[in-house]
């Protein structure tokens, strides 16, 4: 159940089971999104933006990796130091842009990471193992690898409209959605039909139990990852 | 067209669901400025009724509904809200499932009102906002968000403000709903996809 997602491209770097990635990502996720500037959270989060660095330079995205290291390292050293000192207004905008930045960037940095590294079927190979249903994991193994799609397809209706010079002033928002809404929907349609197609092809429909070729499972750096993700978790919540 | 629940709804489940998540997240980053936060139930369900009404055109049969918001809180849940957003996500699934099958999913008004119905699961992400979250909440918030907007926060979102954001979720989820109905007219019924 290739469904065009990137092969791995973990080779030899080092290359972690989608399990681990969960981990990863939800420990990234929950830190950066709640925690606190101060004390042993703002340590946690100073670690939590080392995490995508290292994903992407695995993945070999190294200017991406080097763009958010930067603008991470930037927005959390201004959380810890600068927004203490200000007050007021400043303060306010500060801790917006910041906020917009530190929350949101570090995870969504390792979902890219995630979609980019994982094939589908080792994803669903993996959920299988966790015991997830089937009525999950399909549709959220399509979510997958439609995001890079919708990227795309976003990427191209941009360009169309800035070629016949459509919605360069936002006059009316509604009209301005509606431009970039029902290019995406439709493209939207026709992805779904394709994908539908192709997975009875494949005999997904079949009811069969599903077999794989993919070689997963817990390696030593798994255990240890998730065994000190647990960990930041633990130490998170009790301070 | 298929008698079953199948392989293929599930794969319009996850389509819709990933086109769903990301319209939400954007108007989410919004909700930082904290105007547009207390906003959020109002805006989002506007934009988000566009894709819905033709996600819900799509659906003919019973629970595909509930999975998409069981991976949504689930998606919620990863990128760091708190739990009562599964209990909020899948009830509000669950009232649109019904709501969609007393008009067999064909009545277009019912997806209207649908689509007003499945927008009260963002209500699950303002919850911490209320009642008995809301001082250990907002304490936990002072730290991570300074005083100065924990302080703003709390002016906009004394508890009556739930109850107001029940109503703009469902008006905003009419408006949208109603904005849909309107696109897949114009673009989608002459196009002949739907």
């Amino acid at each position: 159940m290739e469904m065009g997602l990137k092969p791995s491209t973990a080779k030899g770097v080092f290359r972690l089971d989608p399990r681990t990635k969960l981990a990863l990502l939800i420990t990234v996720g929950i830190i950066m999104m709640s925690g606190k500037y101060t004390g042993v959270e703002y340590t946690l989060r100073l670690i939590c933006i080392c995490v995508p660095f290292i994903l992407l330079l695995s993945v070999r995205l190294y200017k991406s990796a080097v763009i958010a290291a930067v603008l991470l390292l930037a927005t959390v050293l201004c959380e810890g130091f600068i927004i203490p000192k200000t007050s007021g207004l400043v303060n306010l905008l500060i801790m917006i842009v910041c906020g917009v930045i530190s929350r949101f960037g570090p995870g969504y940095l390792c979902g890219w990471y995630v979609v980019r590294s994982t094939s589908v079927s080792e994803f669903v190979t993996a959920m299988e193992r966790m015991h997830f249903p089937n009525v999950i994991t399909i549709p959220m193994s399509v979510m997958f690898r439609y995001f890079p799609t919708l990227k795309e397809e976003y990427a191209s209706i941009h360009d169309a409209m800035k070629m016949r010079e459509i919605g360069q002033s936002i006059k009316n928002p509604f009209t301005h959605v509606e431009y970039i809404l029902v290019p995406i929907m439709m493209s939207t349609v026709q992805i779904a039909n394709d994908l539908s197609a192709a997975s009875l092809t494949k005999g997904l429909g079949t009811g069969r139990k599903r077999t794989h070729i993919c070689n997963i499972g817990l390696t030593p750096v798994d255990v240890g990852l998730i065994v000190i993700m647990t960990g930041m978790l633990a130490l998170f919540f009790i301070f | 067209m298929e008698k079953k629940f199948g392989i293929r709804d599930l794969i319009t489940v996850g389509v819709f669901t990933a086109l769903y998540f990301v319209v939400t997240f954007v108007v989410a980053c919004l909700g930082f400025v904290p105007i547009f936060m207390v906003l959020m139930p109002l805006i989002g369900p506007i934009f988000n009724g566009i894709p819905l009404m033709l996600y819900f055109s799509k659906i003919k049969h019973f629970g595909m509904i509930t999975v998409t918001s069981i991976i949504i809180a689930i998606l919620m849940f990863i990128t760091g809200h708190p739990y009562p957003i599964f209990i909020f996500c899948i009830v509000a699934g669950l009232i649109t499932e019904f709501v969609l099958r007393a008009g067999k999913y064909e009545s277009i008004k019912l997806c209207v009102v649908g689509s007003a119905t499945f927008s009260l699961w963002l209500l699950g992400m303002v919850i911490a906002f209320f009642f008995s979250y809301r001082e250990s909440y907002f304490a936990s918030l002072v730290d991570g968000y300074g005083q100065e907007y924990v302080d703003t926060m709390m002016s906009y979102t004394p508890d009556w403000v739930f109850f107001t954001m029940i109503l703009m979720c469902l008006v905003g989820g009419l408006i949208g709903g109603l904005l849909g109905a309107k696109v897949l007219k114009k673009h989608f019924r002459k196009a002949g996809m739907i």
